[in-house]
């Protein structure tokens, strides 16, 4: 144990096997982030990269208020998706690890089949079903709805529908994993002691598979702060996610220092919101059920 | 027409599949280097001794919108010259420019793009100064429209480029759907009783400037805090009508082909020839009458210009010449993911009735007297920002 404690950086053997560890994490993460970071400072002149340090980009980010907008309209969305795809894949997961154990493989097949297919392809299969002339219509019709019953497509509903869609598996597995980790004869001790299925499940199954609804919660939300296709194609770009955004402001404005703030804005602002989520669950975890 | 893995998806996955070299055409080329690279490797692992090596096609690099590329147009180059031609083929014009910038300007022979960004390639030092006199066999065939000096590709009085393809920007329309009497101007597009069924092109700058003409005001002038102002307010309008903004060609022509949309904004011939070549000919492209003397529609052209850097400039002006000689023309006017006029005279002598009605060759020079012609907007960062912030407002 001591010679744990002892141990410091100053420690040469230590540092020595670090060394490839902390130069991998140099080369790919922070010097091409203290790069984009230099580059917020720069500006564009005929649509040229002009290295010239100035604070114009950031004066542009923190005036502009539809930066703000969209950035706030992504949070709402990524939050949503995440609080959706974690109602679905609960009872998704419970049901494979518990009720449907003896059909759990082939279950998990036909999820990872679908997870696997290219979401591409899969967004362009919601426009189609979801299209006035849809097979969405086209059922809606045939069960006696007149009109275009089914009419979200191009609108934040449609996106949100793609959203889930498309980062459920995350969710689903995640939380598959914590509840198949469950020690079985913990919730027979709680039917011992007199709970109900209800109660066993609130304070015996819940509680111990919170890591995985934690972790596929924290994967959702970073995957769905960065969707770009699902606000494009199905919500017909009228809403605009920051993903969208940063493309715009590289590609169509070639404005690569404003394209550089708004990534770093949007990864500061997501970061954060996971530390505080993390926070919150470790005071909860820290104070224990109620 | 020949089908491949990729064949179903929507046009611009297609065009992303073959910029990333998957398609047919990208994977045969690479196994076929591959191969030879290993035959080689292996040869000369082994020490073996094939006498005189065959001389290796020299190798060259065209960064151009898909179209450009068609074996029919590079294959009888390639076989003339003992070349071997590796695409980069473009999505969107400034991200071509903004990649040559980035450095692929050393790597890439000639670019075919967007006229504007051609252009740009002359301030940007990225361009070879073309003499007009070295291209006099070129130009003996063009429309004198094109001929130089064509001002839209000169940078201080030099040629930067030679145009290739052209079209006009204006409304496209169903005819079966709607009148085009009505679309004689653009004001259906702010009509209540066309609310959520008007599609707007997510293609940069092309929505932005048909609105700012409807406004009355010339977006290739420099403009004033008012002038944005108006801008901003028509851009605000025309959200409210619009049902969806699409990046994507075929996603727009199925809307216009099953009514669900009644008028494209932002796009033309480019967006309307590809459904007239599968037969649709209801789907036109307009150009709208002037107002209050500002001509409403807008010419796009494509220009193709050699980098300054390139190893090859000799081929390179070869290569420019060929992509449009009579042939190439030819087949590049009429593909199947779009159709559109070339800029030499002499490929009309080749076009049927069926392709001419497809261009709408009885319309072109029509457009082109009501139209301006599409280069370099002064403010078009700031119509950019404007449009940023009254979609993320309307949303």
């Amino acid at each position: 144990m001591s010679a744990v404690i002892d141990r410091s950086w100053r420690d040469p053997a230590l540092l020595g096997k670090a060394l490839p560890a902390v130069l991998l994490q140099t080369t790919c993460f922070l010097a091409p982030l203290l790069m984009t970071i230099a580059l917020t400072f720069q500006r564009t002149r005929d649509f040229q990269l002009s290295w010239t340090w100035s604070l114009h980009t950031w004066t542009d980010v923190f005036t502009k208020a539809h930066y703000w907008t969209i950035l706030g309209h992504t949070l709402f969305m990524a939050t949503l998706c995440v609080a959706l795809c974690l109602l679905i894949a609960f009872p998704v997961a419970y049901a494979l690890a518990s009720r449907l154990r003896a059909f759990q493989n082939h279950v998990k097949v036909l999820i990872t089949f679908a997870f696997l297919t290219d979401a591409t392809l899969k967004t362009f299969g919601w426009v189609l079903f979801l299209d006035k002339n849809g097979a969405a219509n086209y059922l809606a019709r045939g069960l006696g709805f007149e009109g275009d019953a089914v009419n979200i497509l191009f609108t934040d509903w449609a996106t949100m529908l793609g959203m889930v869609y498309n980062l459920l598996a995350f969710a689903i597995f995640t939380i598959y994993l914590s509840i198949d980790e469950i020690d079985r004869s913990l919730v027979l001790a709680a039917y011992d002691a007199g709970a109900s299925k209800f109660r066993a499940f609130w304070e015996v199954t819940l509680p111990l598979a919170r890591p995985g609804i934690w972790a596929g919660a924290v994967l959702i939300f970073l995957l769905a702060v960065g969707v770009f296709l699902e606000p494009k194609v199905l919500g017909g770009g009228k809403s605009p996610m920051s993903a969208e955004l940063i493309r715009q402001t590289f590609e169509t404005r070639v404005n690569w220092p404003l394209g550089a703030a708004l990534t770093m804005v949007l990864m500061t602002v997501a970061v954060f919101v996971v530390l505080l989520f993390n926070r919150v669950y470790s005071l909860k975890r820290h104070l224990g059920p109620a | 027409m020949s089908t491949s893995w990729y064949s179903d998806l929507p046009k611009y996955y297609q065009r992303q599949i073959a910029a990333m070299g998957l398609d047919d055409a990208g994977m045969s080329r690479r196994r076929l280097l591959k191969s030879a690279g290993a035959a080689a490797g292996v040869a000369a692992m082994s020490g073996l001794s094939f006498g005189k090596p065959a001389q290796a096609a020299t190798q060259m690099s065209y960064m151009c919108w898909e179209g450009y590329n068609d074996p029919r147009i590079i294959d009888p180059f390639n076989a003339a010259n003992d070349t071997d031609i590796a695409f980069d083929l473009i999505v969107d014009s400034p991200g071509g420019f903004a990649k040559l910038q980035a450095g692929a300007s050393r790597e890439v022979d000639l670019v075919s793009s967007d006229m504007p960004w051609i252009t740009r390639m002359g301030p940007a030092g990225l361009a070879l100064e073309l003499n007009p006199d070295d291209y006099a066999d070129v130009y003996a065939t063009f429309y004198d429209q094109f001929k130089p000096p064509f001002e839209p590709l000169l940078h201080d009085g030099k040629t930067i480029g030679v145009a290739t393809r052209w079209g006009w920007v204006g409304p496209c329309i169903n005819t079966d759907v709607t009148d085009p009497d009505e679309w004689k101007s653009y004001d259906p597009v702010f009509d209540a009783k066309n609310k959520d069924k008007i599609c707007v092109m997510d293609w940069g700058d092309w929505p932005i400037l048909p609105m700012a003409l409807h406004a009355g005001i010339d977006p290739y002038q420099e403009l004033d805090a008012a002038q944005l102002e108006e801008i901003r307010k028509v851009l605000r309008a025309m959200f409210k009508n619009t049902r969806t903004l699409v990046a994507d060609l075929t996603q727009a022509q199925k809307g216009l082909l099953d009514g669900s949309l009644l008028g494209c904004i932002g796009a033309g011939s480019y967006l309307t020839s590809a459904v007239r070549f599968q037969g649709h000919k209801n789907i036109i492209a307009t150009v709208p009458d002037p107002k209050n003397g500002i001509k409403q529609g807008i010419i796009w052209v494509e220009a193709t210009a050699i980098l300054k850097e390139t190893d090859q400039p000799e081929l390179a002006q070869k290569l420019l010449k060929h992509v449009v000689s009579k042939d190439a023309g030819h087949t590049l006017s009429l593909l199947e993911t779009t159709c559109n006029v070339v800029t030499n005279k002499a490929v009309e002598e080749l076009y049927t009735d069926e392709e001419k009605s497809i261009l709408q060759t009885d319309y072109m020079w029509h457009a082109w007297d009501n139209s301006q012609m599409h280069r370099i907007a002064p403010n078009i960062d700031e119509m950019l920002a404007i449009w940023q912030e009254e979609l993320a407002n309307a949303g």
